[in-house]
C-alpha cells in the first residue's frame, strides 16, 4: 500500500534523525490509524526510559487504546479516577464516534486534541498523559500534571522587613500565577516560547500591553528566538545571550526572585522574562539607578527612602573606591591627612615590610576568598570559618606585622559598602572594579583613581539595555524621571512612568495628577 | 553620515563649554595678569567678542550647507582642490590644539604633584581613557559631560566658598588704573580660547533639532566666559596684586582652604575633580579630530582611527613645545593670533565665499 509507504519512509526517517535535534524542527509525523504502529515509534522514540509508561486497556472492552504517561509527573490517582476508570466501564461503543464519546467521558477540565507523535512528545514532556485509541488519528492529552515543588517562600536573597513574603519557586506555572494574581488586567501578556534542544525548557515573556513598549517586546522575542542551545537550566544562560554588551562587567538585565518586583516592574513599562526551573526572573531593560533600587523604598515611607538611597549611592563608590583612594593618599597625598591621624597611621605602619598597594592587595583578596568560602560551606563549618577569617584578618594579621590595621578597617568597610547594594549583581561588578582601580592609584594616586573613574563611567555611558541608556534621566537628561533616581518621589507625586516604556506619550501618565492628600481633599466631597 | 549618535542642546553646550574652560581656568588667570594686572577679570568679557563671533559665523554656515560639517563643506564651497588644502590645515591645526590641549593638561598635573613621573605616562594614560569615551561616540561624550560637568562646576564655586574668610574684595581696585588697554592686551589669551568654539561645527550636525542652536551656542559661550571672570576675580579677591607671579592660582587656592583645621591640604582633591571636567574637554578635542579626519578622507567609520590617532596626539603633545615656560610664554604671544588665524579666518573666508557665490548664482536666475 501506497500510504504505509510513505509512513515506513517517515518511521525509516525518524529514527535516523535519532531525535538529535530540537523537537520543533523535527518533521511532523502525523498519527497513524493503526495503534499499533504509533506505540511501535513512541516506544521506540522512548527506548531506554524506564520512567515512561504505556498502559494498554480496551475501551468498553472491546476497543484497543493505550494510556500514556511519565511516571512521577502525572498525578495517576486522579487519571486513574476520572479517565482510566470510566473509560473501561464505557458501555456503548460504535465506531466513528467513538473519539468524542470517549472525550465526553472524561471528567477532566483540561483536555487537548493531538495530531501528530511532535504533540505526544511535548505534552508527556509537561505533565500530561495522553490516551491513543484504536482507528483514530487524534489522541487525547489529559491535563494532570504533578510533580514535587518546592512551597512558595520568602527569598532569602531580597529580604524585606516591610513588604510581601512571597517569592517565585523553580515551577513556571506557579511564578506565572503569582505575577497573574498581582495584576489582575487581560492586558498583562505572557508570551510563551521553548528553548534548548534537549530541555525544552519553557520560558515566558511577559509584559503589559500599552504600557511596554511594543518594539521592545519585539526586540526581547526575537533575541530570545535566537538562541539555541542544549539547555537552559538558569536564567543566567539566558542572560549572557540576549544583553547588549556581552562583555561589559556591569548586568544589562536585572533580576528578581520576588513577585511584587516584577509586577512593579511591568507596570514601569519592562519586560519580564520567566524561566520554567529557575525562581530568578530577568528583567529588561535595566538601568544604573534601578540597580541601585530596592523593594522597600517603595513601601517605606519616602523621606528614609530617599536618605537610603543617597547612602547606597555613596556606599557605592565606597565600596569601588576605598582601598585605592587609601592607597593613592598614604602614597602620593599624605599632606591631605590631619597630622594626629597621619601620625598614628605612620605608627601602625612601622613594621609592616609591604608598600600599601600589596597590602591592599593581600587584603582585599583575602577577603573576597573568605566570602567566598562562606557562600559554598556547609552550615556545621561556617562558624568555623567566620571564626578563622575574623581572627586571621581582624588580629593575627595585625598582630603578626603583615598589614596595619587602618587597611583591616578599610577592608572592612568595603565589605559593608558591598554588601549594601540591593542587587547581587552590582556588588559583583563593584568587586571585579575595585581590583584595577588599586592598581591605577598605586600608579598615580588620586589622578589614577580619577582615570579609572573617568574610564568606568565612560563605559558606562556606552551601555544601552535593549536600546536604553545605561544612564538613562541622567545623562541624557530629563529632569522629569529623576524624581526615581536621585530622590525617591512620594508616591501621590510620581505621576508619570518612565519614558522608556511607551511611545504612546499621552499614556505616560499612571496616576491622576491630583492625589497629594490634605485637609481640603479629605472626606466623601469630590 | 559617519556618526549615528546625536545629542541634545544641553549636551552641545556642555561638551563646548568644557572644551573651552577646563584648561582655561588654570591658564588664564596668570597669562591675563601678565599685562592685565588687577584688571584680568575684564580680559575674558573682552574676549567673549570673538567667541559670539565665531558662533555666529560657524552658525549662519551650518545654516548653508545643513547636516555638514567644516570639513564637509569646505570643499563645497571652494571646491575640492582647495576646499581639501583648507580643511587639511584645520584638521592639522587641530591636531596641534589637541597635542596643546593634552600638554596643558600633562604640565598641569606634572608640576602639581606627580612631579617625577615621566609626562608622557601621564598624558597617555588620560588618552587611554579618552579612548573608550570617543570609541562609544559622540553619545558617550555628551553624556560623560552631563555626568562630569555639574560636578566640576560645583567645584569651581565651592572652591571660593570655602575661601570666603580670606577673599578680599578691595583687591578690584583700582579699576582700570592705565586705561583700557591693558586688559584689551590681556584679552588675547581668552580670544585664543574662545576661538575654540569653532570646534562647534563638528556637533551642529550631530544634534536631534537644530532651530535653536545659535541661542544654546551664545549661552555656552556666556557660561565660559563668566567662569573665567568668575575664577579670575575669585583669585584677584584672594591673592591682590601677586596673582601675575602664581603659574597655576586656582590650584595655589585650593591649598589655602582650610575648614575646621582637618578639612586642609585638599589640593589633591580639587586636582583629581578637575580631571573629570579635563577629561572631556580632551576627549571631545580628540572625537572631534578623529571625526574630521575620517569626513576629510571620506571614510564610512572613524573607530579604527581611535587608537592610531590618539598616539600621534601624544607623540605631538610632546613635540608642541619644547617646555613649560614656553608653552606659558606661547599663550600670551603667538598662540592666540595662530589660534585666530586658523579658527577664525578659516570661518569668515568660507562664509565669504559662501555667501559671494549664492548671491551670483542667485542673479543668474531669470
Amino acid at each position: 500500500m501506497k500510504f504505509s509507504g510513505i509512513w515506513k519512509k517517515k518511521k525509516d526517517h525518524f529514527q535516523n534523525i535519532q531525535l538529535n535535534e530540537s523537537l520543533d524542527t523535527l518533521p511532523k509525523i502525523p498519527l497513524h490509524p493503526e495503534l499499533n504502529q504509533n506505540i511501535e515509534v513512541l516506544k521506540s522514540a522512548y527506548k531506554d526510559c524506564s520512567d515512561v509508561v504505556f498502559r494498554e486497556f480496551s475501551i468498553g472492552s472491546s476497543i484497543n487504546a493505550v494510556l500514556l504517561y511519565i511516571d512521577g509527573l502525572s498525578n495517576t490517582e486522579e487519571v486513574d479516577q476520572h479517565v482510566l476508570k470510566p473509560l473501561i466501564q464505557m458501555k456503548n461503543h460504535e465506531h466513528g464516534a467513538i473519539f468524542e464519546k470517549t472525550k465526553k467521558e472524561i471528567s477532566v477540565s483540561d483536555i487537548k486534541d493531538i495530531y501528530s507523535i511532535n504533540d505526544i512528545f511535548k505534552q508527556i514532556s509537561i505533565g500530561n498523559s495522553i490516551i491513543l485509541i484504536e482507528k483514530e488519528t487524534k489522541g487525547i492529552s489529559i491535563g494532570l500534571p504533578k510533580w514535587e515543588k518546592r512551597s512558595i517562600m520568602e527569598p532569602d536573597a531580597e529580604s524585606v522587613i516591610r513588604g510581601p513574603r512571597e517569592g517565585f519557586i523553580e515551577t513556571l506555572r506557579v511564578n506565572t500565577s503569582l505575577l497573574r494574581r498581582k495584576i489582575r488586567h487581560p492586558l498583562l501578556r505572557m508570551k510563551q516560547m521553548d528553548i534548548g534542544r534537549y530541555t525544552e525548557t519553557q520560558v515566558i515573556v511577559a509584559y503589559i500591553e500599552g504600557i511596554a513598549n511594543s518594539t521592545l517586546v519585539d526586540e526581547v522575542t526575537s533575541r530570545l528566538k535566537r538562541i539555541k542551545i542544549d539547555g537552559i537550566l538558569e536564567s543566567g544562560y539566558i542572560e549572557e545571550m540576549i544583553v547588549d554588551h556581552p562583555f561589559s562587567p556591569f548586568s544589562q538585565v536585572l533580576t528578581t526572585e520576588r513577585p511584587d518586583v516584577a509586577s512593579a516592574c511591568l507596570l514601569e513599562g519592562r519586560v519580564v522574562i520567566l524561566i520554567d526551573g529557575t525562581p530568578i526572573t530577568l528583567i529588561a531593560p535595566c538601568t544604573f539607578a534601578s540597580l541601585m533600587q530596592a523593594p522597600e523604598d517603595y513601601y517605606n515611607q519616602f523621606y528614609i527612602s530617599t536618605l537610603i538611597r543617597w547612602l547606597r549611592y555613596i556606599f557605592f563608590f565606597i565600596a569601588l573606591l576605598a582601598p585605592s583612594a587609601y592607597v593613592a593618599i598614604l602614597t602620593f597625598h599624605q599632606e591631605m591627612l590631619p597630622t594626629t591621624l597621619l601620625l598614628t597611621i605612620a605608627q601602625s605602619r612601622e613594621q609592616i615590610p609591604f608598600p600599601a598597594l600589596i597590602e591592599a592587595f593581600i587584603m582585599e583578596i583575602t577577603f573576597e576568598a573568605l566570602r567566598e568560602a562562606g557562600v559554598r560551606l556547609p552550615k556545621q563549618v561556617g562558624a568555623a570559618v567566620s571564626i578563622v577569617g575574623a581572627l586571621v584578618i581582624g588580629q593575627a594579621a595585625t598582630a603578626a606585622g603583615l598589614v596595619s590595621s587602618p587597611m583591616v578597617m578599610v577592608v572592612a568597610i568595603t565589605g559593608v559598602a558591598s554588601f549594601l547594594m540591593p542587587r547581587y549583581a552590582t556588588g559583583i561588578s563593584i568587586r571585579i572594579l575595585r581590583f584595577p582601580i588599586m592598581i591605577f592609584s598605586g600608579m598615580l594616586g588620586l589622578l589614577g583613581v580619577m582615570i579609572g573613574i573617568t574610564a568606568i563611567v565612560a563605559h558606562m555611558c556606552t551601555l544601552k539595555s535593549f536600546g536604553v541608556p545605561y544612564f538613562n534621566s541622567t545623562a541624557p537628561l530629563k529632569i522629569q524621571n529623576l524624581k526615581d533616581v536621585l530622590i525617591r518621589a512620594p508616591w501621590w507625586a510620581m505621576d508619570t512612568r518612565p519614558e522608556f516604556s511607551s511611545k504612546d506619550t499621552s499614556n505616560l501618565r499612571r496616576q491622576s495628577s491630583n492625589l497629594k492628600p490634605g485637609p481640603s481633599k479629605g472626606g466623601g466631597e469630590s | 553620515m559617519i556618526e549615528k549618535g546625536r545629542i541634545s542642546y544641553l549636551e552641545l553646550a556642555l561638551i563646548m563649554y568644557a572644551t573651552v574652560v577646563a584648561t582655561a581656568i588654570l591658564y588664564i588667570p596668570y597669562v591675563t595678569s601678565q599685562h592685565a594686572k588687577r584688571d584680568l577679570w575684564l580680559s575674558p568679557i573682552w574676549g567673549s567678542l570673538s567667541g559670539f563671533l565665531i558662533v555666529m559665523i560657524i552658525v549662519k554656515l551650518s545654516k548653508l550647507y545643513p547636516g555638514k560639517t567644516l570639513i564637509e563643506y569646505g570643499e563645497l564651497i571652494l571646491g575640492r582642490t582647495l576646499g581639501k588644502i583648507i580643511s587639511f590645515i584645520y584638521l592639522f591645526f587641530l591636531l596641534h590644539d589637541t597635542a596643546i590641549a593634552f600638554r596643558e593638561y600633562g604640565e598641569f598635573i606634572e608640576s602639581a604633584f606627580l612631579h617625577k613621573t615621566p609626562i608622557i605616562f601621564v598624558t597617555g594614560s588620560i588618552a587611554l581613557s579618552c579612548a573608550i569615551a570617543v570609541h562609544g561616540g559622540i553619545e558617550t561624550i555628551g553624556r560623560c559631560a552631563t555626568i562630569f560637568l555639574p560636578i566640576v562646576l560645583a567645584l569651581y564655586i565651592l572652591i571660593y566658598v570655602f575661601l570666603i574668610p580670606d577673599l578680599n574684595v578691595k583687591n578690584i581696585f583700582p579699576i582700570m588704573q592705565d586705561g583700557i588697554m591693558p586688559s584689551i592686551k590681556g584679552s588675547i589669551a581668552p580670544h585664543a580660547w574662545l576661538s575654540q568654539f569653532s570646534l562647534m561645527s563638528f556637533l551642529i550636525p550631530l544634534l536631534t533639532n537644530q532651530q535653536k542652536v545659535m541661542k544654546w551656542g551664545m549661552f555656552s559661550v556666556i557660561a565660559s566666559v563668566l567662569t573665567m571672570v568668575f575664577i579670575n576675580l575669585g583669585n584677584l579677591f584672594l591673592f591682590g596684586g601677586i596673582i601675575s607671579n602664581l603659574y597655576f592660582p586656582v590650584f595655589e587656592a585650593a591649598r589655602f582652604i582650610s575648614v575646621g583645621s582637618f578639612f586642609e591640604h585638599i589640593e589633591s582633591i580639587v586636582i583629581a575633580f578637575w580631571v573629570l571636567g579635563g577629561f572631556v574637554q580632551l576627549s571631545s578635542f580628540f572625537y572631534m579630530l578623529i571625526l574630521g579626519t575620517s569626513q576629510w578622507l571620506t571614510l564610512p567609520s572613524y573607530k579604527q582611527f581611535v587608537l592610531p590617532i590618539g598616539f600621534l596626539i601624544i607623540i605631538f603633545s610632546v613635540w608642541s613645545t619644547p617646555s613649560f615656560e614656553e608653552m606659558i610664554r606661547g599663550m600670551g604671544t603667538t598662540m592666540p593670533f595662530y589660534f585666530l588665524t586658523v579658527q577664525l579666518l578659516i570661518p569668515v573666508l568660507l562664509l565669504g565665499v559662501a555667501v559671494i557665490r549664492r548671491k551670483r548664482s542667485k542673479s543668474f536666475l531669470p
